[in-house]
C-alpha cells in the first residue's frame, strides 16, 4: 500500500480540468529525477544573529558522499500525490508543497525513493529525500529551483531541515527558517573524515522531537568567535581552524545532545594528531577530521581506528568532504554493510 | 556583504579596535574606547531582562573610562545616568560626562581601607538608597562585563585566525578574562598574560598608591578569574608611560598608559616567541593624558622620565619577591589561592571584611 497525500496544501481544492492539467501544458507526462548526498553531521551548530537582528538557531553540515537519496516523481493526471515507501511523508508533503508553488495545484503523481541513507544516526536522511523529492518534481515540470527556494520548501515540509540542498557550497544556515543566515561564498576546505557511530546498539534520534538546545547567554556568544575563526578557515583553505572550530562546537553541544565517551573521542583526537572531532547534533555519528594533505594522514587515521575499537567502536568510515562519487568512500573497520 | 554601513550611532562605529600590525608576529587592537563593549552588552542585557526603560536611573562609581562608555550610551538610549567618581577624575572627563547629562558626585575623603574606592563604593551605596528603582551595572563583578567581549573575539578570529597569545592590563577582569574564555574554546594552548602595576592588589601585592593609572586595582574584583592567566607582569609607571611613548614614537598610535604597558610586555613576549601570533589589547585613545604622559616637563618633575625602555623584566617566582622594577612572574592559571596560600581578604581594624574566593 503506497500513502497518498492529497495535493490541496495551499487550499485550492479543485477538480482536474482540461485547463490547469499537466499534460495539456507541457505536452507529455515526463518522469522527473532527482538526487540529494547525506550529510555527515556538522561542523557548527549553534546561535547566531541573523540579517534581521534576530538570533537564529543555525548550522553548517558536511557534505557527504558516501550515501544519496534518489528519487524519481512521475505525474499521471490524478490530484493525489502517492509516495514509495509510504511512510516518507515529509517528502511526499515536500512534492505536493513543490508542485504547488509551481502553480500546479492540481496536479497528482508518484513518487518513489530510493536511498541508502541510515536513519536517525545523523545523516540526514530525511533532508536529502526531501531534497531529491523536490529536484525530481522540478525536473518533472522541467524547472530548476535555486537552493534558497528549495530551502523553503524544505522546511514548510519537515518544520526543520539542514543545508544538504547547498551541496558543496558551504553556508550558515538557519535550520528551522530554512534561510541562509551567512553564505560563505565557496565550498567547505577539504577534509578527509574517520566517522564512525557512537551508539552502535542506538536506535538513532528522532530529530523533530528532540528538544533543542537551549543555549546559556554565554554560549550564545561563544558563536561568534566560533564563526569568525570559520569565515577565516574557508578564506586560508585550512583544515586546522576549521578542526579547531568543530570541536568547539561539538564540546558546546555536548551538554545537550550527550554523545558516549565524549571525553575519550576528545583525548583520541589530539593522540593521534587529528585537526578536530565533529559530530552529528541529531544523531549519533561523529568523526575525527585530518588534513587530506598531511603525509601522516593514513597512519593517524589507523592508529585512530584502532583507539576507537578499544571504546566498543565498530562501524567507521573515511571519506573526503570533497569528493563527490560513491566510489571514492571506502568502508573500514568491523560490522559494516548491515544497514 | 563587503558594502560598508552606515552606523546607526557612534557606538556601532568605534565598538571594535582597530587591528594593527606592529611587528612580524605581533598586533595591536586599538580600541577608541574599550569599555563601550562592556557598557553596551551589561545596558543590552538589562534592557532585555526588562530592568531597563526610557529614563530609568543607572548609577555607577568609576573614575575612568567605563563613565564615559556608560554617559554616551545613556544620552543616546534616554537613561538617566549618575556616576560617583573620587578627584582622580580629570577636569575635561568630568565636563565631558556632564555635557553627556550625566551626574558626577565626587568623594573627597578616601576610606581608610580600600582607599578611594571603598568610599566611592560608600557613597554610591547612599545614592541608590535614593533612588530604589535604580540598575547598578556593577562593572567588578557583573558577568555580562567579561562576557561581553565575544564580538572582540569574532574580530581576532576571523581576521588573524589562530592566535597563540594575548596580552593586556587587568582592572577589572572583564576584558583579559572575557576575551581569553571565548579564545580558549577555539584554542585551549592560547597563553594569556596579564599586565598589573606595583601596589595593585588584584596578582597579591600590598595595596598602595599607584602612579600608573587604569590598570590594577586596590579592591578585587570578583570578575577577576586568576586561573585564566599564564603569566603576570607589573609594570611601573615610568617603564609604563614611556612605552606609551615609544608606541607613539614608533608605530604613530595615539594611546593611553594602559596600552603602553600593555605594549611593554607584548613585545618582549613577542620578539622572544618569534613563532607565536600575539595580540595586544589597547583599551583607550591618548588624548586624556596629552598633560601627563605625552607631556616631558611632567614626566622629569615626577620623576618618571626614562631615556631607554627597559630591555626585560625582572623573573620572579612569588608576587611578594616583585620588587619596584618592572617585573614578571609563571602565574600557570592558578588561583589566586594557590599562589598566595590564602583567599584574598582586606583587613580593616584587624577584621577582614571583604573576603572574595
Amino acid at each position: 500500500m503506497e500513502s497518498q497525500f492529497t495535493n490541496d496544501s495551499i487550499g485550492c481544492r479543485q477538480s482536474l480540468s482540461a485547463g490547469n492539467s499537466l499534460k495539456n501544458q507541457t505536452g507529455s507526462l515526463k518522469t522527473g529525477y532527482g538526487v540529494a548526498r547525506a550529510h555527515h553531521g556538522e561542523l557548527l551548530q549553534g546561535v547566531f544573529e541573523g540579517p534581521d537582528g534576530c538570533l537564529k538557531r543555525v548550522l553548517v553540515s558536511i557534505p557527504c558522499g558516501i550515501y544519496k537519496s534518489e528519487v524519481s516523481f512521475t505525474p499521471n493526471g490524478s490530484d493525489v500525490v502517492e509516495i514509495e515507501p509510504k511512510w516518507k511523508v515529509k517528502s511526499c508533503r515536500a512534492v505536493a508543497l513543490t508542485l504547488s508553488s509551481l502553480g500546479k495545484h492540481k496536479c497528482g503523481g508518484r513518487v518513489q525513493i530510493r536511498s541508502n541513507i541510515p536513519v536517525g544516526w545523523g545523516f540526514g536522511s530525511s533532508t536529502s529525500d526531501v531534497t531529491a523529492a523536490i529536484r525530481a518534481t522540478a525536473n518533472a515540470l522541467s524547472e530548476r529551483l535555486t537552493p534558497h527556494k528549495i530551502a523553503a520548501l524544505a522546511v514548510c515540509a519537515e518544520t526543520a531541515c539542514d543545508a544538504t540542498m547547498f551541496g558543496k557550497r558551504m553556508v550558515l544556515f538557519a535550520q528551522r527558517e530554512g534561510m541562509v543566515v551567512e553564505d560563505f561564498r565557496s565550498s567547505l576546505p577539504k577534509l578527509e573524515i574517520l566517522g564512525f557511530n557512537t551508539s552502535p546498539n542506538g536506535n538513532g534520534i528522532d530529530t523533530i522531537g528532540f528538544p533543542p538546545a537551549r543555549y546559556s547567554w554565554w554560549e550564545i556568544e561563544a558563536f561568534r568567535p566560533m564563526v569568525g575563526l570559520l569565515r577565516r578557515a574557508v578564506h586560508l583553505r585550512s583544515p586546522q581552524l576549521l578542526g579547531q572550530v568543530s570541536s568547539a562546537s561539538a564540546t558546546i553541544n555536548q551538554h545537550y545532545l550527550p554523545k558516549p565517551h565524549f571525553q575519550d573521542l576528545k583525548e583520541i583526537s589530539e593522540e593521534v594528531g587529528a585537526v578536530g572531532l565533529q559530530v552529528a547534533h541529531t544523531g549519533t555519528i561523529a568523526g575525527l577530521l585530518f588534513d587530506p594533505g598531511d603525509r601522516l594522514k593514513e597512519s593517524r587515521i589507523e592508529q585512530a581506528q584502532a583507539l576507537l575499537t578499544t571504546i566498543g567502536i565498530k562501524d567507521m568510515w573515511v571519506f573526503q568532504t570533497r569528493e563527490t562519487g560513491l566510489a571514492h568512500a571506502k568502508k573500514v573497520g568491523k560490522g559494516n554493510g548491515n544497514y | 556583504m563587503g558594502i560598508t554601513k552606515i552606523a546607526p550611532t557612534v557606538i556601532e562605529s568605534v565598538v571594535l579596535p582597530k587591528l594593527i600590525r606592529l611587528d612580524r608576529n605581533l598586533y595591536g587592537a586599538s580600541f577608541f574606547l574599550m569599555k563601550l563593549l562592556p557598557a553596551r552588552f551589561i545596558l543590552d542585557r538589562a534592557r532585555d531582562a526588562g530592568l531597563l526603560h526610557e529614563g530609568s536611573v543607572i548609577i555607577e562609581t568609576t573614575s575612568g573610562t567605563f563613565g564615559l562608555a556608560l554617559a554616551m550610551l545613556c544620552k543616546l538610549r534616554n537613561y538617566k545616568l549618575i556616576i560617583v567618581s573620587d578627584p582622580a577624575i580629570d577636569a575635561p572627563l568630568q565636563r565631558r560626562l556632564e555635557d553627556l547629562g550625566t551626574t558626577v558626585e565626587i568623594v573627597r575623603e578616601p576610606s581608610r581601607t580600600g582607599g578611594f574606592q571603598q568610599a566611592r563604593l560608600d557613597r554610591m551605596a547612599e545614592v541608590q538608597a535614593a533612588h530604589p528603582e535604580h540598575f547598578w551595572p556593577a562593572q567588578y563583578s557583573n558577568p555580562h562585563n567579561p562576557g561581553s567581549y565575544a564580538p572582540f573575539a569574532e574580530l581576532l578570529t576571523e581576521t588573524i585566525g589562530k592566535i597563540d597569545c594575548l596580552v593586556g592590563t587587568v582592572g577589572s577582569g572583564g576584558s583579559m578574562c572575557g576575551t581569553s574564555l571565548y579564545l580558549r574554546l577555539l584554542f585551549p594552548q592560547l597563553r594569556v598574560i596579564g599586565v598589573d602595576t606595583h601596589g595593585s592588589v588584584i596578582f597579591g601585592q600590598p595595596d598602595q598608591k599607584r602612579m600608573l593609572r587604569g590598570l590594577g586595582n586596590s579592591l578585587m574584583p570578583q570578575n577577576v578569574d586568576h586561573s585564566v592567566f599564564d603569566e603576570i607582569h607589573w609594570v611601573d609607571a615610568a617603564a609604563g608611560l614611556m612605552a606609551t611613548r615609544v608606541l607613539h614614537k614608533k608605530h604613530a598610535l595615539y594611546m593611553g598608559p594602559t596600552s603602553g604597558a600593555a605594549y611593554l610586555a607584548a613585545q618582549w613576549w613577542a620578539k622572544r616567541n618569534p613563532e607565536a601570533v600575539v595580540v595586544v589589547v589597547l583599551p583607550d585613545e591618548g588624548y586624556r593624558y596629552q598633560d601627563t604622559a605625552y607631556n616631558d616637563r611632567w614626566l622629569h618633575e615626577q620623576n618618571l622620565w626614562l631615556d631607554n625602555l627597559p630591555e626585560s623584566p625582572v623573573r620572579v617566582d612569588h608576587t611578594l619577591e616583585a620588587g619596584s622594577e618592572w617585573t614578571c612572574m609563571d602565574w600557570n592559571r592558578r588561583t589566586y589561592e594557590e599562589v598566595m596560600g590564602a583567599p584574598f581578604s582586606v583587613v580593616k581594624n584587624n577584621e577582614p571584611v571583604v573576603s572574595i574566593r
